[in-house]
């Protein structure tokens, strides 16, 4: 017991986290166009069921989890990779106004946090945090999204089931 | 589809339970277009190799759903305004979740009315999303 927890704060110092990762933090990544697609409108609002009237065929307007299918992540050379596997572990999303079809939206992404994170089902893990926002034609904020993703080891996994 | 308005909103009100059932092919209908970015979302294989114990349940979809749960409860006079979510366990698809909510608080804000909810992804009786939905609800005056 006592040679474990050894092993876990000698993992503690050394931090896989380096100053490369470090330096992805507050970079913005290229602002990129993105589409809000009556396609992706009409796919989701048909598999989630929504029956909202608003978001029907002919109304112009997309639902807010739209958000979803023009963000589906950032770009890999963006992400600071320190642990080999990863799982979205918090997200939000903030809607300033509704979506139109059709409209382009600028999206861009940046770091804005990596840190360590000792305990849980995996021993050691890596915190990384992206904000990302979308910008409508005329320069107003559309919406925003915080995601926080989990770098793991997945041979270290604990308890998975 | 039924609206609600501000002044009959209670603290402490449920929202009725939604089940939904993910599957491995769920994951493909939602994203569309050479996505999931996951392999693991799609390829019950995948996700045991990932540690899993099957294909993963994206966390996109589960908070698109409660985002559509909240919407559903709250009628198209409402709009959400924001969803906070934390996943806490991972689901796996094939085994069905139930969506439960209720009431944390109401007020006034700017002139705007706004509702915010506790929502929760269920499986086995157990939460696997945890979330706070931001909802501006309208009002009857």
């Amino acid at each position: 017991m006592l040679q474990t927890r050894r092993l876990e704060l000698s993992e503690v110092e050394k931090s896989l986290i380096t100053d490369e990762h470090r330096a992805t933090i507050g970079v913005k990544s290229e602002g990129r166009k993105v589409e809000i697609s009556a396609a992706d409108a009409s796919r989701m609002r048909d598999l989630l069921g929504d029956t909202d009237p608003r978001y029907q065929d002919g109304t112009g307007i997309a639902p807010p989890y739209v958000l979803a299918a023009i963000d589906p992540g950032i770009p890999r050379h963006m992400m600071p990779s320190v642990l080999p596997g990863g799982l979205l572990t918090q997200m939000e999303w903030k809607f300033h106004r509704p979506f139109r079809l059709g409209e382009q939206l600028l999206l861009e992404h940046s770091v804005i946090d990596i840190r360590d994170r000792l305990g849980g089902r995996y021993g050691y893990s890596v915190i990384v945090m992206i904000q990302s926002t979308y910008t409508g034609e005329d320069g107003d904020l559309v919406a925003e999204s915080l995601r926080t993703l989990t770098q793991f080891d997945p041979g270290k996994a604990r308890d998975n089931s | 589809m039924t609206g609600r308005y501000f002044e009959d909103i209670k603290v402490d009100d449920e929202l009725e339970p939604l089940e939904r059932m993910p599957s491995e092919d769920t994951a493909i209908d939602f994203f569309g277009r050479g996505n999931p970015t996951n392999p693991a979302f799609a390829d019950a294989e995948a996700g045991r190799r990932q540690g899993f114990g099957g294909a993963l349940v994206p966390g996109l979809l589960k908070i698109s759903w409660m985002a559509e749960y909240a919407g559903r409860w709250a009628g198209p006079e409402a709009s959400v305004k924001s969803i906070r979510v934390a996943f806490r366990r991972p689901d796996i698809a094939g085994k069905p979740l139930v969506l439960a909510g209720r009431v944390v608080d109401k007020r006034q804000e700017d002139g705007r009315n706004v509702v915010e909810l506790e929502v929760v992804t269920l499986a086995d009786g157990q939460p696997s999303v945890r979330g706070n939905i931001q909802v501006e609800v309208p009002s009857r005056g």
